[in-house]
């Protein structure tokens, strides 16, 4: 079947794409084909795309799952347009936003063999929370019948939330209310469409079949994870699955980050999922720089402060800590000017609602300019809380502990008793949220799951995500202000209707909680992807990173 | 010699016994530890989280988890990973066993072959400048983190000398298995051993020689060289024997535990995935059951060696035998 | 050998004498006599002082703070200000790399660290750290080692048995587990045992961890040693003259391993000062911005690629002064060496 197949993609791509696209001269004639060797420290956790939460793994579904929507697989912006894709056209939802009726694409096959039917969508549906999904309770606890799913997952049957009907080959998605951000749940990887025969827990390392350009060969996590192409893959969607230029991907694991960077700079390996190490940075900025490609992320770093414990339920405290840290210096640490941007605010720049705000410098206004360090002693000393102890808690990679051990200084500089606690990254976000553990002060990364304000503002700062006491309370900060949550619900309310509307109020919203200060931010991070010389095409979504398969290596 | 082997076959079921257990209650007793909310997920929700520690037992008490791992560890032999959900714990384990053994091994000729060389030549020409350049070296050796010489040796060979005729030779890092090529292994391996061999040579060639000079003075030598034997034939027949008492207990110990796992500083830097890489990478993942089979296999092999030094005293002091 | 159950010993009529006197007498004269073994002494005392004077160093000469972060600094380099973080600014402008050394002892002698810190100042104020920590950890494995090994091969059967299970399970502990697990413990509350209240910085945690885990290392050499000796004839002889069990060990057996224990300490000092650093990577002992030679290593991996002389000088350090260890050691030994007066000049 492959051997059939292939030549037809190849048409088909250079078709779609035309020459235009390829480099001018002497590029070959068709860049299909070869094994694109990607490397990573350590395996992502398990296969099953409705349970794994990790960008590593989410990057590689991209090419092997699909749902009834999907992002565009394209650079830039148009990455954020959710389009189409085992569903024939992207439904406006009806009866008052809580129905959404998709028609299924017929002759789509699993990597099985099998076809693709309303049947292996409800079932999947269901298996989200059979295999109890990090986001069964978040994602889509929306849709009818979720409840009961969650009380008893093993019987879960959704009745009345999603229903096939065979004849019309549609899928009816009811929900318990309207859903301004549904269709972004539907395209990311936990509602990937998976066999309806396929085991009710968690695959791990056994994978399932799946619709994409390829499939998951084989899989050992201390060594290497193997994709071959898909033979059952034609394409029906060049936007939302588009076919890949790879006969196979590999992502092996095992190496220290350092020895990742030299074997792709000798050409032994082609990508590395790491951040290139700070001593190596100047190295591959200089001699390999036509081989590296910078992207601005809409993510953030910043320092969450505990609004329930000492010193930091005093606001003048957490807004001494705010003026006083140099946004430059913790710059240096990550790398440098050219890979991060200072932030005072919560949203990144270029995301739907962010107005530029900075109060927390030396000349207050749109722009970071300078740490006032004056004005920082100053209010510790009014907040009362001047000599205190204050532990810096963060996660003991290099970048991590560095900015940890900025933080220390920082805080004994303004008056505190600042120590530094390292923690093995494997237990520290879970460490972090847990409010037992006392944590005052720590260094965290948000990366967006989907375009919209709400997943910074209302999941890191909402009422709702706290849970005291809980491994699972991404509201690290503790922070819970009546009037500020009461209008990011009539934001998430007014964003059903009228999306422009609602980011007007989302820019008013991230302003009053950076006035709040809960957290400190230190800036917006660039995404450095480092590639061998033979990869072409370099393309970057801004949902999911590089798009692996649009690349080629021959 | 049965009761010899009996009773130290009971002492090490009570070694192996003691370890697991302060291996579980130490695991447990970690706050930030409980497995159900990694396992879960990021931003799971709180009947996910009962849903999920129901699952893998964690609500039972923990007398009752031991005895379900140890059952899946060595009666059932299933017991799978917390972290990489549906992989089998000892297939890893046997799988990592080849390319550490052949990592140890290789190491531990190198370093026995050159220490005893090194310790002999100091203490033959004591006091010379030969005897202190040796000694230098050696010491110089000790004083080099092994996590540091490998990453340096990996800048010189890997990276910087990478292209030219010295290093040239040198395969990309990682291990390639004795069946698949013979030269590849040889070569994937020679540095790794070189690195983990420098640490040794210098503590054994220090001890070897401060033996070899007090044997030196003893009576049995100095009647072997009464009776009219050359120097060298004194040292190696007679003195380096009963010298060798100190090399071989520390031998015991460094080569039982290094067989266990001990090398896992080598293996991460070099790429290698045998049982110490799979220990680093379960105590960073906090991953129990595969911190448990490295911790047992690694204890049965540090008891296993040190049972077999023990046989060796009577062979190397025939005065202990008399015991 | 009559020499080993020497007591006064009558002075040898050549002209390499000490005098008579006691054992111990006798062996500190031959010691001073020993010149290459007198300038170890002087290189660890300036060591020592050298690491003392950290504060007056980092005060006086150099003008630093070496435990807070100086990203933002400059320093004067051949009369020009220059930072002390340098941003690249060839190629994509990617890599901030702190400055090398300068070799001018008043503004960053051995370069910075990638908080912007003096290397010198902190290799100075580190080895007060890793002295006290690998010097403690050392004497402990050694003294423990000694009375376990002794016991262990003197008195056989069921002490043996006991105390060498008990050795198996000290070196087949995972160590890495307590370790992490007691950091995580020492996070969120301080560990208290009896009376005694531990926080994450103290050095006696390390200290006690370090000394114990290398007992075995020691012990079990000491062990076979002993198993040795005790079928000796000198020993056998004793016995015949009814010498008691404790006078046996001390003066007899303990004088003939001694000498083991001796050579061992400097490569147990070096071994413990590196253990330190993994220990403090893992939150225990030494905790940033404190430094020790170990912490400083780890600083240095970050920046092996571009300042390698930030990994490099502590582990000199380290190499000097297990070096001196070492060779004093020899002289000690061979001026306890009761047998020493059959060799001649040494």
């Amino acid at each position: 079947m492959t051997r059939v197949r292939r030549p037809c993609i190849a048409l088909a791509v250079l078709a779609l794409l035309g020459f235009g696209g390829a480099p001018a001269s002497a590029a070959p004639a068709s860049h299909t084909g070869g094994t694109l060797k990607l490397l990573a420290k350590a395996a992502g956790g398990t296969l099953d795309p409705q349970v794994n939460y990790t960008l590593e793994y989410w990057q590689l579904f991209q090419a092997t799952y699909d749902g009834l929507l999907g992002f565009t697989k394209a650079g830039g912006n148009a990455a954020f347009v959710v389009v189409p894709d085992l569903a024939e056209n992207l439904p406006t939802p009806t009866n008052g936003g809580k129905t959404w009726v998709f028609k299924l694409r017929k002759g789509i096959k699993f990597s099985n063999g099998q076809p693709v039917t309303v049947n292996d969508v409800v079932a999947s549906f269901q298996r989200i929370f059979k295999v109890k999904s990090p986001t069964s309770g978040t994602f889509y606890a929306g849709i009818v019948g979720a409840k009961a799913c969650l009380a008893k997952p093993a019987t879960c049957t959704l009745k009345g939330g999603v229903i096939g009907d065979a004849k019309t080959n549609t899928v009816t998605i009811n929900l318990v209310a309207p859903d301004s951000e549904f269709k972004y749940r539907l395209a990311v990887p936990h509602a990937s469409i998976v066999p309806a025969n396929s085991p009710p827990n968690d695959a791990g390392t056994k994978p399932l079949p799946g619709t994409g350009a390829y499939y998951f060969a084989s899989y050992d996590p201390n060594k290497q994870l193997v994709m071959k192409r898909n033979p059952y893959f034609k394409e029906w969607s060049k936007a939302a699955q588009p076919a890949g230029y790879p006969d196979e991907i590999t992502q092996s694991y095992g190496l220290t980050v350092e020895a990742q960077i030299t074997a792709i700079e000798n050409g032994q390996a082609d990508w590395t999922l790491e951040a290139p190490p700070a001593d190596r940075l100047s190295e591959i900025g200089t001699k390999y720089a036509s081989q590296v490609h910078i992207e601005p992320l809409t993510a953030f770093w910043y320092a969450p402060m505990n609004t329930n414990l000492a010193p930091f339920n005093n606001l003048k405290a957490r807004q001494a800590v705010n003026y006083a840290i140099d946004r430059n210096a913790a710059i240096k640490i990550f790398g440098g000017a050219n890979l991060a941007t200072p932030s005072c605010q919560v949203l990144p720049p270029g995301f739907p609602g962010y107005q530029p705000y900075c109060p927390y410098t030396k000349n207050p206004g749109t722009k970071w300019s300078a740490p006032d360090l004056a004005k920082a002693k100053q209010l510790v000393k009014e907040s009362g809380t001047a000599g205190e102890k204050v532990a810096v808690v963060m996660q003991d990679d290099e970048v991590n502990k560095a900015m940890g051990v900025y933080l220390q200084s920082v805080l004994n500089e303004i008056g505190y008793k600042a120590t530094v606690k390292p923690i093995s990254a494997n237990i520290f976000f879970t460490y972090a949220q847990n409010t037992k553990n006392k944590v005052q002060i720590n260094v965290q990364q948000w990366y967006q799951d989907y375009p919209a304000p709400s997943d910074f503002l209302f999941i890191l700062f909402g009422c709702e995500s706290f849970h005291p006491g809980s491994d699972s309370s991404i509201n690290i900060a503790g922070f819970c202000d009546k009037k500020i949550n009461a209008q990011m619900h009539k934001a998430l309310s007014l964003g059903v209707t009228n999306e422009e509307t609602a980011n007007t109020l989302w820019t008013k919203i991230d302003k009053m909680v950076t006035d709040a200060s809960p957290m400190a931010t230190l800036f917006t991070p660039k995404h450095i992807d480092f590639v061998s010389k033979r990869v072409g095409n370099f393309t970057f979504s801004k949902q999911f990173y590089w798009l692996v398969d649009q690349s080629w290596v021959q | 010699m049965a009761r010899f082997v009996a009773r130290r076959l009971v002492s090490m079921a009570f070694v192996l016994f003691s370890i697991s257990v302060l291996t579980f209650l130490i695991f447990f007793a970690t706050p930030g530890v409980d497995p159900a909310a990694r396992i879960a997920g990021r931003n799971a929700d709180q009947a996910t989280l009962r849903a999920v520690r129901k699952d893998f037992g964690l609500d039972r008490p923990i007398p009752v988890r031991y005895a379900l791992m140890m059952k899946k560890l060595f009666i059932t032999r299933d017991l799978t990973s917390y972290v990489n959900r549906g992989a089998k714990v000892i297939p890893q384990v046997l799988q990592a066993a080849p390319v550490t053994l052949s990592l140890v091994i290789g190491a531990a000729v190198i370093w026995i072959v050159f220490s005893v060389a090194m310790g002999l030549l100091a203490a033959v020409t004591r006091g010379s400048p030969v005897d202190a350049t040796v000694m230098i070296l050696g010491l110089i050796g000790i004083s080099m983190p092994v996590f540091w010489l490998g990453e340096v040796v990996n800048l010189i060979t890997q990276s910087r000398f990478h292209n030219t005729f010295l290093f040239s030779w040198v395969p990309p890092l990682g291990y390639t298995p004795l069946t698949q090529s013979p030269f590849g292994w040889f070569k994937s391996l020679l540095l790794p051993w070189l690195t983990l061999a420098v640490l040794y040579i210098g503590i054994y060639a220090r001890v070897l020689r401060s033996a070899l000079v007090e044997a030196q003075e003893e009576d049995y030598v100095r009647t072997a060289r009464a009776k009219g034997l050359s120097e060298s034939r004194v040292l190696l027949r007679h003195a380096l024997r009963t010298s060798l008492i100190v090399f071989v207990s520390l031998f015991g110990l460094d080569f039982g535990a290094l067989v266990g796992g001990g090398a896992l500083l080598t293996e991460v830097v070099f790429g290698l995935h045998g049982i110490g890489k799979l220990t680093f990478d379960s105590l960073q993942n906090l991953d129990l059951p595969v911190i448990m089979a490295t911790v047992i296999y690694a204890a049965f092999f540090v008891v296993l060696a040190n049972a077999v030094v023990d046989v060796l005293y009577a062979w190397l002091d025939p005065r202990v035998r008399r015991a | 050998m009559g020499g080993a159950l020497a007591g006064e010993v009558a002075a040898p009529a050549d002209g390499l004498s000490v005098g008579g006197g006691s054992p111990w007498t006798i062996a500190r004269r031959r010691l001073l006599r020993n010149r290459i073994a007198m300038t170890m002494v002087g290189v660890l005392v300036v060591i020592v002082a050298l690491c003392l004077s950290a504060p007056l160093y980092s005060e006086y000469i150099a003008h630093t703070h070496p435990f807070r972060s100086t990203l933002d600094g400059t320093t004067i380099v051949n009369g020009k200000s220059v930072p002390v973080m340098h941003a690249d600014t060839s190629g994509l402008g990617l890599g901030v790399t702190p400055i090398g050394p300068t070799w001018d002892p008043g503004h960053y002698l051995l370069g910075a660290d990638n908080q912007g810190r003096d290397v010198a100042a902190r290799l100075l104020y580190g080895g007060r750290n890793s002295l006290l920590i690998g010097t403690a950890a050392a004497l402990l494995t050694c003294v423990a080692a000694t009375i376990i090994g002794l016991l262990a091969g003197f008195f056989g059967g069921i002490v043996d048995g006991v105390l060498s299970r008990l050795l198996d399970v000290v070196w087949a502990f995972p160590v890495y587990l307590l370790a992490i697990s007691l950091s995580t413990v020492l996070l969120t509350r301080g560990f208290a045992l009896g009376p005694i209240t531990l926080q994450a910085g103290s050095l006696f945690l390390p200290i006690f961890i370090i000394g114990v885990v290398y007992v075995p290392y020691v012990a079990r050499p000491i062990r076979g040693e002993v198993l040795s000796l005790r079928q000796r004839e000198f020993v056998e002889a004793a016995i015949g003259l009814g010498a008691s069990t404790w006078r046996l060990l001390w003066s007899d057996i303990l004088r003939n391993v001694i000498t083991t224990v001796i050579v061992f300490f400097p490569l147990m000092l070096a071994i413990d000062m590196l253990t330190e650093s993994a220990l403090s990577f893992l939150s225990i002992g030494v905790q940033p911005p404190n430094a020790s030679w170990g912490t400083i290593i780890l600083d240095g991996q970050d920046l092996l690629y571009t300042r390698p002389a930030v990994a490099l000088a502590p582990g000199i350090a380290i190499a000097i002064t297990v070096l001196a260890l070492n060779v004093l050691g020899d002289g000690i030994r061979d001026a306890l060496d009761p047998r020493a007066k059959l060799r001649g000049a040494d």
